[in-house]
């Protein structure tokens, strides 16, 4: 509660909102792009460090499969990757940098003449897909629960869903993978596990049908149950918490004195307020969810970014590495950004620059 | 007494107690009386729970309820040491940036800022590759140099929520040092806060400790991770006979992160005295 | 200081309050926050509700627009409203019925009106808001009122109604909250402790405020409040609560010059404060009573000086004891001159 004083009115006041609102944004931006070239040359760094190289690999994957001499596959994956991987560390890596700024991700070691960008255009979809479709149904799931929780505290409603919420979001999310697939696969073979496998069936073309829909659907149906059974706990227990918050403010009171109907505290007054400090998780989760998406996907046999970034790091593919890394540094970071400047819109006292 | 009154009082979480209490004995007192079955018994694969192996036999006809009691020993140390060390440094570096303020304050949150922005999950498969993690408290060093930040920024704003009350304000102008202020005003007003972040900064790491086990890149011996690895790996997703050898574990996992998480309501309840007596 | 002509002639009576109990359930037992009350409200007057921190004050003032905590409860009386020659019991109003009432009818005036507002809409929005729930669909009509209402209480309307609920200062917010108040006429305005967590300079202006309004709209005001010197500035009568229940009632210049409740007689002497509840009533020795079991017989007699066997045993009723004057007093005859306690 710093101010005392409104603010004077007229064409200043416009002028000096825009001043802090652009000095606010150019600021959050600039420290993004910082954020963003620090994690990209320490991956760099980090990739690097790791024990072998992609030629390496590939020799022994080829000594072992094909009974190779070391030299002769040695030759063969050399001849394969063509890389210098021997030019000194900063070369590689202003050379890295340069083509970065161009949009230029390089070509993945392993798979000779795939560019990594068109790579990122073959998977990430397919993971912002299932990812984001499990946020959506997670989110408005959680917020419209713990609404309903926080109205009917302490009815056995609000027991029951408060145990469910916990128990879905103690229980880390691989655990639940493995349960869903062995118990309802499995045991109970309630669905056909190497069916759903991959991201669309064998001979799907995509395309505005009803069919493809319905298939990528059926494929990501796994990815998504898990996904929104481990983060649906979460939201359901910050929105009652947040909403219990809120029915206590003296604006609700008064909203309701002022003889307001139910519906109308409920969205505007309640729920509004109450949903404001989730809007920022839901930007930070965003980003975080795609770096998490490489186990599930792993599992399931989902081929989404995070399965194709497993891979990259067995076979020290370091182009493709760095360009997964690269997308799930700037999505964390956007998202970040995001969550920052949403706040700002959705809540008019951050708006005009208070901290 | 009056503590275990208190741990009695809220029903979730005295169930989580208990279940902490079970686990810890599962894992450090069973042991000394149930030997590991280390046979190979060709005779005796996927065997359904009987009287003999009350948890089945495993892909090799091991017996499944002596490898998850050898299996927890090494999941809860590593959760323990990771916890105490990222709280620790959670602790100094969030207090020290909420007291001082200034430059120290905005390069250690920069320095947080960048570690989130670092994908967690795929770095700690990164790390896992350049540290041959064969040893417990290397497991929990790598872990915890992974969960400080988070828990660093929580520990700051609970630390400048703190610092608006009184009784730190006046112990600041009487320019008692910021070592005075962070142990005897601070962290005792913090006790639940902290120890809630402990457990839930362990739960953390049981999770992460899994997943690099689950992925074949951390070589601990037998525990409940290389038990799930395993049996995955042998076709559990195929085989309905693989049912207890992949199921034990990760019920194990998951009861004990249940514990763990609904442990913490009771000691909120121990430190927060606002909630337990309410009017 | 000036005293409101409190000479009115006052016949017709507006809320009449009738043997009215509240009691909230909490851990040890029953809290009897609001025990047997009843009293009359006459219409253009105010009547001030005065006593401590937890006497129940703020508790009877929620319980006649029935905004009690969810575990209150109403355990007897009725609250009957009147205009127009008809007569409704505010407690047997349905759901949609209560919705109207309030605001519409009686409208209350919070406490701590800083957080009174919705922080996500514009003070404008809000008193749309407000028509709209009570049918007043032409938003043109109503932005004229509001800025008819807002230059009342001294505050530009301009400026106000495109504002934030943040951007203005706790006086500004009081003073749109009265505003708010007045914009759909009601017939009763509430105020809770309206000036309390506002600087002295900030509450004289609310209470100016309060009193031009009140001349010019004539609506009946209750007035809650621990400060009783605020109390002789706008009321035109005063009721002393304690431990739930009317000690005292009477007419402000009674109260004052001769009470006849040793409550009252400390409330008079007290210092008033500037800075809110925390000091108040310091010279009253005792603490405030135990709600849930309430001293036997008259609940003041621990804190008494006047208290005899009569009054550790037996409740006081409220009996006549001047013009238009009641206490809950044993000993009222005694009580002359001014004791100190």
């Amino acid at each position: 509660m710093t101010q005392t004083t409104a603010r004077t009115s007229g064409p200043s006041v416009l002028m000096r909102l825009r001043a802090i609102a652009t000095s606010f944004l150019a600021r959050r931006i600039l420290k993004a792009l910082a954020t963003i070239f620090i994690v990209v040359s320490l991956t760099f760094g980090l990739v690097r460090l790791m024990p072998g190289n992609p030629i390496e690999t590939y020799t022994f994957e080829l000594m072992s499969q094909y009974n190779m001499s070391y030299q002769e596959a040695r030759d063969q994956a050399a001849a394969l990757m063509d890389v210098n991987l021997d030019a000194p560390l900063y070369q590689q890596y202003f050379e890295y940098l340069g083509k970065l700024l161009k949009g230029d991700l390089g070509n993945s070691y392993r798979s000779k003449g795939t560019s990594v960008v068109s790579y990122i255009k073959q998977f990430l979809p397919w993971t912002v897909f299932s990812v984001g479709t499990s946020l959506l149904i997670s989110f408005t799931l959680g917020v419209t629960l713990g609404m309903l929780m926080a109205y009917r505290r302490e009815s056995w409603l609000d027991h029951i869903l408060s145990t469910i919420a916990s128990l879905a979001s103690a229980i880390p999310n691989y655990l639940i993978a493995i349960m869903l697939i062995v118990v309802f696969g499995v045991q109970l073979k309630w669905f056909n596990v190497t069916k759903m496998r991959g991201s669309l069936s064998p001979g799907m073309t995509p395309g505005f049908t009803w069919e493809f829909f319905a298939d990528a659907f059926y494929h990501a149906a796994l990815p998504i149950t898990v996904y929104v059974l481990t983060t649906v706990g979460t939201w359901m227990l910050s929105m009652k918490s947040s909403t219990v918050q809120t029915l206590e403010e003296d604006y609700v009171t008064v909203a309701r004195a002022r003889g307001l109907s139910d519906g109308r505290i409920m969205t505007s007054y309640v729920g509004r307020n109450a949903s404001l400090p989730l809007f920022t998780q839901l930007a930070i989760s965003i980003g975080f969810v795609v770096g998490g998406s490489i186990l599930i996907e792993q599992m399931f046999v989902y081929q989404g970014i995070g399965q194709q970034l497993f891979k990259a790091i067995n076979a020290r593919d370091y182009a493709v590495m760095q360009g997964i890394f690269l997308v799930i540094t700037i999505s964390v970071v956007v998202a970040n950004l995001i969550a920052d400047l949403l706040y700002g819109v959705l809540d008019p006292r951050i708006r005009s620059g208070k901290e | 007494m009056k503590t275990l009154r208190l741990l009695m009082h809220n029903k979730v979480g005295f169930a989580g107690f208990l279940g902490v209490l079970f686990f810890l004995f599962l894992a450090f007192v069973a042991p000394l009386f149930i030997p590991l079955d280390t046979e190979t018994r060709v005779d005796q694969i996927y065997q359904l729970p009987s009287a003999e192996h009350i948890l089945g036999t495993d892909f090799q006809g091991r017996d499944i309820f002596s490898l998850i009691v050898h299996g927890g020993r090494d999941v809860m140390v590593v959760a323990f040491l990771t916890g105490l060390i990222s709280t620790t440094i959670a602790v100094i570096l969030g207090s020290l940036s909420a007291l001082l303020g200034g430059w120290v304050d905005s390069l250690i949150m920069a320095v947080t800022d960048v570690w989130l922005a670092i994908p967690q999950l795929p770095l700690l498969a990164v790390v896992a590759t350049m540290i041959k993690l064969d040893s417990v408290v290397l497991t929990a060093v790598v872990l915890a140099a992974l969960a400080w930040p988070s828990l660093t920024r929580a520990i700051r704003s609970q630390v400048l929520s703190l610092r608006q009350r009184e009784y730190v304000q006046a112990a600041q102008l009487l320019d008692l040092g910021n070592r005075h202020i962070i142990s005897s005003e601070l962290l005792p007003n913090m006790m639940s806060y902290i120890a809630i972040n402990l457990v839930f900064a362990m739960t953390g790491a049981v999770y992460s400790q899994v997943l690099l086990v689950f992925l074949g890149l951390v070589t601990l011996s037998n525990n409940w991770g290389v038990i799930i690895n395993l049996a995955w790996t042998r076709g559990a997703i195929f085989s309905s006979m693989a049912f207890m050898n992949i199921l034990a574990p990760v019920l194990a996992l998951a009861l004990f992160q249940l514990s763990l998480v609904s442990f913490t309501r009771s000691l909120e309840e121990i430190f927060n005295p606002r909630l337990r007596t309410s009017v | 200081m000036t005293i409101n002509d409190g000479l009115l002639v006052m016949t017709k009576t507006v809320l009449e309050v009738d043997n009215l109990s509240v009691e909230f359930p909490a851990r040890r037992g029953l809290v009897k926050a609001v025990r047997n009350v009843s009293f009359q409200l006459y219409e253009g007057e105010a009547l001030a509700l005065i006593g401590e921190s937890g006497s129940g004050k703020t508790t009877l003032g929620l319980s006649l627009v029935r905004l009690l905590p969810k575990t209150a409860r109403i355990r007897e009386g009725r609250i009957l409203y009147r205009k127009d020659g008809e007569e409704q019991d505010v407690l047997l109003l349905s759901r949609e019925g209560l919705r109207a009432f309030r605001w519409r009818e009686c409208a209350m005036v919070f406490q701590g009106a800083q957080n009174a507002f919705n922080p996500v809409l514009r003070i404008e929005d809000q008193f749309i808001d407000t028509a709209r729930a009570h049918g007043i669909r032409d938003k043109d009509k109503v932005r004229a009122e509001a800025r008819e209402l807002l230059r009342r209480v001294h505050l530009d309307p301009d400026r106000v109604l495109k504002s934030f609920p943040h951007e203005l200062s706790g006086g500004m917010r009081q003073r749109v909250l009265i505003a708010l108040g007045l914009l759909l006429k009601p017939q009763i305005v509430i105020l809770d402790e309206p000036t309390t967590a506002l600087d002295i300079l900030t509450q004289r202006s609310v209470i100016e405020v309060l009193r031009s309004v009140r001349d010019e709209f004539k609506f009946s005001l209750i007035f809650i409040s621990h400060d009783l010197s605020l109390a002789a500035e706008l009321a035109d009568r005063v009721a002393t609560v304690y431990a739930g229940k009317i000690v005292e009632i009477g007419n402000v210049f009674d109260i004052f010059e001769k009470p006849r409740h040793p409550y009252t007689q400390g409330l008079t002497q007290t210092v008033p404060t500037v800075t809110g509840e925390l000091r108040e009533l310091i010279s009253i020795p005792g603490s405030p009573p135990d709600l849930i079991e309430p001293p036997k017989g008259c609940a003041f007699n621990p804190r008494c000086p006047y208290a005899s066997e009569r009054c550790r045993q037996e409740q006081p009723p409220l009996e006549e004891v001047g013009d238009g004057q009641f206490a809950a007093c044993w000993n009222w005859r005694e009580i002359t001159e001014r004791k100190p306690l």
